[in-house]
């Protein structure tokens, strides 16, 4: 078993990448492997690794809970120069697959760090670029969108987020993309009455809008498709506006 | 000698005829030749010596000579009788017919002397003089020239003498009197002398005009000739025709604007016009350019400084006169240009300007004449729609007025139908029962009627989806109340309310016919109310509180109002009304079972009566139940009751609604015995005070239970209202949390019977509320219910499908106004056959597809579908 395993071991160190694949890869086997792997104490290399990141952790993690809670994140935050409303933050958050808000247990701790093949705040922070391109492809950015929504759900059995945060979420993950579009909807969003929260449905909406809908003209936009009605409001919005 | 003469007599005919024209022409032109070879004498001795003319000389005649001729002249059948006879044995004898030899001349100057004669005559008429010669003379004269082929010249030498009379006549007006009228005179005096004239010659010449027109081409009669000739003059001097002209339209304007006109001249001068076939265009034309001048500037006048319905008069006056005038001296021909021209000028112009300044003021008035007036000139000048288009306005400005106002939702109705009476005289008096503007109405009210709802889900907007999430959460019903939300349909709730006044009790001095009367009436607006649910509601909720409360008018009238709302909208729409009905007869039966029943008669307490209202669930509105801890006396009989009813019907629960029960209390005061009609509540809370003298609010509401808010309305309708059998201590309107109640012991009042408990029939804000949300609610499961059924068969299905699919399930009615308004009419209940198809379309209330998607989304929000994860534009049901 050492021995395959160092084996693994060996290409991983090779290629991060196929560790990465090996994750998501559905197969629970390998994973399985790799988990065992991961506490196995022979393989030195590992457990260097495993305790770097350990010790990375704990140096942030709130002791009684033995988990990084928002102090230890906003630490963590000024440790690698990064607000932590950035962006980044939250990328970072995606990769971990934080379940909660503002916290990362021990295992999402290590396996997100491991994705971004990183072992210490230096390599983390030099590895942010790489985030961000990371997120930014097409394949991806569709769901750190939506992670960012679920992101935000403190609650149990909360399903939608209140104004004010959506307009700081959109902001936050759309602005740099949507500039213009983002600001409208932002402002509309604050001034309509008609709805206090936002479900996923919509936040999927205005995704969908920003990336289809041509602007400023929106002439492509059909009210009769299905549209989420808050987008159908504000484009009605707009357009009184504009005339 | 008989028939030689015969035979002579046919001779006769043909030698003549050869004497003149070698070839052998019919006989009747060979008569006419004959005539004119007699002697150019007189006529009269032409008659006389007629025999003289042709010599007989029976030796001349030669049978032999020319048999040609003799075969030809007779008529065969003639000619075969003579050859009989000449083969008779006789004589040879020839008679010969011998031809004068000398032909008749005429004078060398027969022609000179002739004219000359006509000549005289003919300028002695012209200078209206008496001429020497008398007329037949001069007939003749015409006659002999015509017979001798002078015709041509003479017509000629006519034409001349006509042309120089008629130029000079002419010539005379040019510089004649600068008077129009004189001047007019003057010419048509010159005109009927003229014609006098040509009558006069062309009667002198007449034969002239038989013979010699007649049979040269391109020649005109006289009188033809000489209304050419003075056309043609006139054209000469186109002073006099200008003058005259305008004298003409001089004088139409005088008279026009008020000043007598001599009608007869300008028939004549006008005729003088016709006639000489040049009235199109010397007058017609700038007649109408005139008038046309002259109602523009009029109209404009007019407009400015008079009002509306004055205009309107004066142009129907104006149209007449015209009409007048055309029958009087105008051509028949330029009537109806004419009345046009006016008609555009008057009206036309100003139709926007006659309806933006005039129409409300005759409507507000109710001025049917005037209206009247206005819509059969309206109708003339094809302006009809711009009318109608104003009514429509009109009935939706003014309506509006009535309905848009929060503070006179009181008077609304009565207002609605007030107006909607007084439209229907003017429409029947003013506007002849116009089809389309009967429309016009109807929609306008449709219009007035649905001005104040909401659709699906306008109770203070849809609930946001953190709301309803909440709401999942804690169990509530989907909606939050949220009250003094915008009502559904506020004219149909009021319609509603209405009602429930008119068929209240205690509407002392209306007979039955009238209140028949007012409900028919009503009904007109209902069929206008697109939510006819939400005058279901608020009819159902009154119409319970009567039927429990006792305080219906009468139960015919109420029934014959269902009725009416049955053939209206069809049994479905008043199954759970007529529902009510049952019950309460229903109860009757049970409450008389009750008491003759063994149970009541040994169980129940003394001195108590009651009777119980037993509703089914479903009929009846749904009311909150409200707690109340009852006296031991009223729970005992509820509890035998209860029994009684439940071995009767085993199976059913019973619920007691508290908030409904009414009673009447025998109530001693010091100054008198007192039976008292009041609310359970009521009764709960007076009952305490049998052993009390003095209660706080706490105590009593310890005592009875009654949640806080009803307690304080009970207690504010005891001590504060008109009838206080409590006192409040301290006195004050509303009810405080210090406040003690005391039993008031110098209570007096006029009756012996006293109602104290009209709270129970007022409706509270509570129950406008929630009546208004049921509808919405029962409005939003619809939907819901539709899209789910959909979405279950069909699993996946994309957005506009499933809106089509929707809309598919409704009516008809909904996919005809879909394209134009975008508003749907959902039906609630689609059944097959045709009486309750008719039913669902008044069963119908307005449906957006944005409430739609808003239903969708609530879905969705529910789990109950999901976006397709792959594209947005599909949606599958969750099962």
């Amino acid at each position: 078993m050492p021995p395959r395993a160092s084996k693994r071991k060996a290409t991983a160190s090779h290629n991060s990448s196929s560790v990465t694949s090996a994750d998501d890869s559905p197969t629970g086997t390998i994973t399985g492997l790799d988990n065992v792997i991961l506490i196995a104490p022979s393989d030195k290399n590992k457990t260097k690794k495993t305790d770097r990141l350990d010790t990375l952790f704990d140096s942030y993690a709130n002791c009684s809970s033995g988990i990084i809670d928002p102090e230890g994140i906003e630490a963590l935050c000024s440790d690698i120069n990064v607000e932590h409303t950035d962006v980044r933050i939250l990328m970072f958050a995606w990769k971990l697959k934080a379940q909660r808000q503002g916290y990362f247990t021990r295992d999402e701790w290590r396996s997100g760090m491991k994705a971004l093949k990183v072992d210490s705040l230096s390599k983390l922070k030099k590895g942010l670029p790489e985030l961000e391109k990371e997120v930014n492809t097409p394949g991806n950015f569709q769901d750190f969108y939506s992670y960012a929504f679920r992101y935000c759900l403190t609650e149990e059995k909360q399903k939608t987020v209140d104004i004010e945060s959506v307009c700081e979420l959109l902001n936050l993950v759309l602005g740099s993309q949507f500039q213009s579009k983002v600001d409208l909807l932002i402002e509309y969003l604050k001034i309509q009455s008609d709805y206090k929260a936002i479900n996923l449905d919509q936040w999927m909406g205005f995704l969908r809008f920003c990336k289809e809908i041509s602007f400023p003209d929106l002439e492509n936009y059909d009210a009769d498709l299905a549209w989420p009605l808050i987008l159908d409001n504000f484009v009605d919005w707009m357009k009184e506006k504009r005339s | 000698m008989s028939l030689p003469t015969k035979r002579s007599a046919t001779a006769t005919a043909s030698t003549a005829g050869t004497s003149t024209s070698s070839t052998y022409p019919p006989m009747k032109k060979a008569k006419c030749q004959a005539a004119s070879a007699f002697s150019p004498l007189d006529y009269s001795k032409n008659g006389l010596h007629h025999s003289d003319e042709v010599v007989f000389d029976p030796s001349s005649i030669s049978l032999d000579d020319d048999p040609k001729l003799v075969d030809y002249c007779p008529p065969p059948a003639a000619a075969n009788l003579s050859r009989k006879k000449a083969t008779l044995p006789q004589p040879a004898k020839k008679l010969v017919i011998k031809l004068v030899k000398a032909k008749p001349t005429l004078p060398t100057n027969f022609e000179e002397d002739t004219w000359a004669k006509l000549q005289s005559a003919i300028k002695a008429i012209f200078l209206k003089q008496p001429d020497s010669c008398d007329l037949e003379k001069l007939y003749q004269a015409v006659n002999d020239l015509c017979l001798h082929k002078m015709g041509g010249n003479l017509y000629l030498r006519i034409e001349k003498e006509c042309e120089a009379h008629i130029s000079a006549a002419l010539q005379s007006l040019v510089g004649q009197s600068p008077d129009l009228e004189v001047f007019l005179k003057l010419v048509a005096t010159c005109w009927k002398d003229l014609c006098d004239q040509m009558l006069m010659i062309r009667g002198i010449a007449l034969y002239l005009d038989r013979t010699y027109v007649k049979q040269t081409p391109n020649v005109r009669s006289l009188w033809d000739m000489g209304l050419q000739l003075f056309r043609k003059h006139l054209s000469l001097s186109p002073e006099v025709e200008h003058k005259t002209v305008t004298g003409i339209l001089r004088m139409i304007e005088r008279e026009r604007l008020g000043e007598s006109a001599d009608r007869s001249l300008l028939d004549h001068l006008l005729k003088m016009f016709t006639s000489l076939g040049i009235y199109a265009e010397s007058f017609e034309s700038p007649f109408l350019e005139c008038t046309s001048e002259f109602y523009a500037s009029e109209g404009m006048k007019y407009m400015q400084q008079s009002d509306v319905p004055d205009y309107l008069k004066h142009v129907e006056s104006r149209l007449n006169e015209e009409q007048d005038r055309c029958n009087i001296y105008i051509d028949a021909s330029t009537k109806k240009p004419l009345i046009a021209t006016a008609e555009k000028q008057l009206l036309e112009r100003h139709i926007s300007a006659i309806l933006d300044k005039g129409f409300m003021m005759l409507m507000d008035g109710h001025r049917i004449k005037d209206l009247q007036t206005m819509y059969s000139l309206f109708l003339r000048v094809n302006s009809l729609e711009s009318l109608r288009q104003a009514l429509s306005m009109y009935i939706r400005r003014t309506g509006q007025g009535m309905v848009m106002d929060e503070e006179k939702d009181k008077d609304m109705v009565s207002s609605l139908l007030e107006f909607k009476a007084s439209l229907d005289s003017v429409w029947e008096e003013s506007f002849s029962k116009n089809e389309g503007f009967c429309i016009t109405v109807k929609d306008a009210f449709e219009h007035l009627i649905n001005l104040r709802q909401a659709g699906l889900s306008v109770i203070g907007k849809e609930m946001s989806p953190i709301d309803s999430w909440f709401a999942d959460l804690l169990r509530l019903r989907p909606l939050f109340p949220v009250y003094g939300a915008s009502p559904t349909n506020r004219p149909a709730e009021l319609i509603a309310k209405f009602l429930d006044d008119k068929l209240r009790a205690g509407n002392k001095g209306t007979s039955e016919e009238e209140l028949e009367g007012t409900l028919d009436k009503v009904l007109v607006l209902f069929r206008f109310i697109q939510g006819k649910d939400v005058f279901e509601a608020f009819y159902k909720k009154d119409l319970a509180k009567r039927l429990l409360l006792g305080k219906s008018a009468s139960i015919d009238a109420e029934k014959s109002m269902i009725s009416k709302l049955k053939t209206e909208c069809g049994s479905q729409f008043t199954n759970k009304l007529e529902g009510m009905f049952k019950d309460i007869e229903l109860s009757k039966e049970i409450n008389e079972s009750f008491k003759q029943s063994s149970q009541a008669r040994t169980k129940l307490p003394s001195g108590i009566e009651m009777s119980v209202h037993v509703l089914t669930t479903g009929y009846w509105p749904t009311y909150p139940p409200m707690d109340v801890r009852l006296p031991h006396e009223l729970n005992v009989y509820q509890d035998i009751f209860k029994e009684f009813y439940l071995s009767k019907y085993s199976g059913r629960r019973l619920m007691w609604q508290n908030s409904l029960g009414h009673c009447v209390l025998k109530a001693e005061f010091p100054k008198g015995r007192k039976e008292l009609a009041v609310s359970l509540f009521q009764t709960v809370v007076l009952m305490l005070f049998n052993d009390a003298q003095k209660l706080s609010l706490q105590d009593i509401k310890d005592s009875t239970g009654i949640e806080d808010k009803e307690l304080r309305r009970t207690l504010q309708s005891l001590a504060c209202g008109r009838v206080r059998v409590l006192q409040k201590l301290p006195k004050g309107r509303d009810v405080e949390d210090d406040d003690s109640f005391l039993f008031n012991e110098g209570f007096t009042a006029p009756l012996y019977r006293i109602k104290v408990n009209a709270i129970q029939m007022k409706e509270t804000v509570e129950e406008n509320t929630s009546t208004t949300e049921r509808v919405f609610q029962h409005r939003q499961y619809q939907v819901d219910a539709a899209i789910v059924r959909i979405m279950k068969t069909r699993k996946v299905l994309s957005h506009t499908l499933l809106i089509t699919e929707l809309f598919q399930q409704m009516n008809e009615i909904g996919r005809q106004t879909l394209p134009s308004s975008k508003t749907f009419l959902l039906l609630m209940d689609i059944d097959i056959d045709e009486k309750n198809i008719l039913c669902c379309k008044q069963l119908k209330f307005p449906i957006k597809p944005a409430d739609l998607k808003k239903r969708i989304e609530s879905l969705i929000d529910r789990d109950y579908l999901e976006r397709d994860k792959n594209n947005s534009q599909i949606y599958n049901y969750l099962a």
